[in-house]
């Protein structure tokens, strides 16, 4: 943090003498029973203010990445959530599942709306905990956060900030689509504004896993390749020595990153661009901030509403690929593939955290001509710039000019075979 | 030079059939319409775990043992060879 006045008392999210660690998790209570990091020990709920002036008109300066008053422009940051939490530890030697206190079960009977009391003018404030985790008292008009984690899965471990600021992404929406307008759908061309972006902070898990792998199954080495004459035609035949291959390793896998929404989840393309918004990972999740509702301000959340049991095993999945892929490197002898018969991935310990990931979309309700509508989205990775989207089409006119390409095709194509090319 | 299975003329990796450029203009409508929809729908596109990941190995061990030689195979590939397959997908095309 530069140039920062001594004499300025440090804010209250950076207290250095209440520190979360390792040293705090409890010990293990029950086999195979997670053992839970405390990510809000020290978080409070209600006004969270400037340290040199004391307003609560407190939002995240993207530009800088760092939290600003909106009336004196101090600036400060929050704590690094993987040091804060001791996240970055030695994977070899995690054993047994590690949680962070916002990445626990979601309570189905939790109340979403929760009354604070306004800690300025006393007064009572309503936070719809499924909508936001911040209000602004109505009658003091200072800001209430709310920084603890209730069991709902509205306030996570740690938070990604904002860095790539809202002009950067409608350009790169705008340049994204400019270069597929010719067969967009009319009527997105005619709505498409690429200023409507919004700035959303999705839920992720992020997981850490020490695993010991032991891949086994038989590989192919070409040996030589030859043509051969089969009636009138040349084909071409390899030769190729069979090996029994077996791999035996330890892995440990740093920040693997899956989606915590149910909605987001979902990737049937056929239903949904979900894929869309997936596409635009790895975020540098190492780069997160203790969470602190004041980040948020500008922008909107969706809720964790996943847990642990529903996410372990497509986590445990991706490991088991990031394995397999990984041990390519040893096999290159094996020029013609390696066919694993048995894969065994033992999850020896696995840390799981939870966060919200920054993300500039444009979403485009389609209505089609059917009744349904389609959502599309363009999304901005807000830390790297990644842009994905899925643009509508205008099917009819696709059709038209397939349709021409297919008949000029075919007679090129029956020329091109009638002499044999 | 000569083996049971027919003349061989040259050592190549071509598949050597004739008219193979001229099928594929007779289906370039079908080949144009798949890719202007990947363009402009991207439903093939999702985070690529399998090698986006940090990942370290450690203590690797490898065990090979030779077992026989084919000769003759039709595939450029090893058949069934799954080192490259991608289980983890959240991405479901139906």
């Amino acid at each position: 943090m530069e140039n920062i006045d001594p004499d300025i008392p440090q804010p209250v999210e950076a207290d250095a003498t209440n520190p979360v660690s390792a040293d705090a998790v409890p010990p293990v209570t029950k086999e195979n029973e997670p053992r839970v990091v405390l990510t809000d020990a020290d978080a409070k709920d209600g006004l969270a203010k400037c340290a040199r002036c004391g307003a609560t008109e407190i939002a995240l300066n993207v530009a800088t990445g760092m939290l600003r008053c909106g009336f004196c422009r101090f600036e400060w940051t929050a704590d690094n959530a993987m040091e804060a939490f001791n996240l970055n530890g030695d994977i070899s030697g995690l054993t047994g599942i590690v949680v962070g206190s916002g990445s626990s079960d979601i309570v189905p009977t939790t109340e979403e709306v929760l009354t604070f009391k306004c800690s300025a003018c006393g007064a009572e404030v309503v936070i719809d905990t499924n909508h936001s985790t911040q209000a602004r008292c109505h009658w003091c008009r200072n800001t209430l956060s709310m920084n603890q984690q209730v069991d709902n899965g509205a306030v996570p471990d740690m938070i990604l900030p904002f860095s790539v600021e809202k002009s950067t992404a409608v350009e790169r929406i705008a340049k994204f689509v400019g270069k597929r307008k010719f067969f967009a759908h009319p009527t997105f061309r005619a709505e498409f504004n690429a200023e409507n972006v919004m700035g959303v902070y999705l839920p992720y898990m992020v997981v850490d896993i020490n695993a010991h792998a032991r891949l086994s199954g038989q590989g192919e080495h070409q040996t030589r390749s030859y043509t051969v004459k089969v009636g009138d035609k040349d084909q071409t035949r390899y030769d190729a020595d069979l090996y029994d291959v077996v791999r035996e390793f330890d892995m440990h896998v740093n920040d693997l990153t899956v989606e915590s929404s149910s909605d987001r989840i979902d990737q049937n393309t056929s239903q949904n661009s979900n894929n869309i918004i997936n596409t635009i990972m790895p975020f540098d999740v190492e780069n997160s901030v203790r969470y602190d509702s004041n980040y948020l301000a500008g922008f909107t959340s969706e809720r964790r509403d996943s847990n642990l049991d529903q996410l372990s095993p497509i986590a445990h999945t991706q490991a088991e690929d990031v394995a397999r892929h990984r041990v390519n490197s040893t096999l290159t002898f094996y020029d013609r593939g390696v066919r694993w018969s048995e894969e065994e991935v033992d999850v020896r310990g696995q840390r799981w955290v939870s966060a919200y990931l920054p993300v500039w979309l444009y979403s485009y309700q389609q209505r089609k001509s059917n009744g349904k509508t389609f959502l599309h989205y363009v999304a901005v990775n807000a830390r790297t710039g990644e842009t994905m989207g899925s643009v509508p089409l205008h099917q009819s006119k696709l059709l038209l000019v397939s349709g021409i390409v297919q008949l000029v095709g075919t007679v090129v194509g029956l020329v091109l075979v009638a002499v044999g090319i | 030079m000569s083996t049971a299975a027919g003349q061989i003329f040259a050592a190549s990796s071509s598949d050597g059939d004739g008219g193979g450029f001229g099928f594929v203009f007779l289906l370039s409508g079908f080949l144009f319409y798949g890719a202007i929809y990947l363009r402009y729908r991207n439903v093939d596109k999702r985070h690529k775990h399998e090698s986006e990941t940090q990942a370290t190995l450690q203590n690797v061990q490898e065990h090979d043992a030779f077992v026989t030689s084919k000769k003759g195979l039709t595939n450029r590939s090893m058949s069934g060879a799954n080192n490259t397959a991608v289980r983890g997908m959240l991405r479901k095309f139906f």
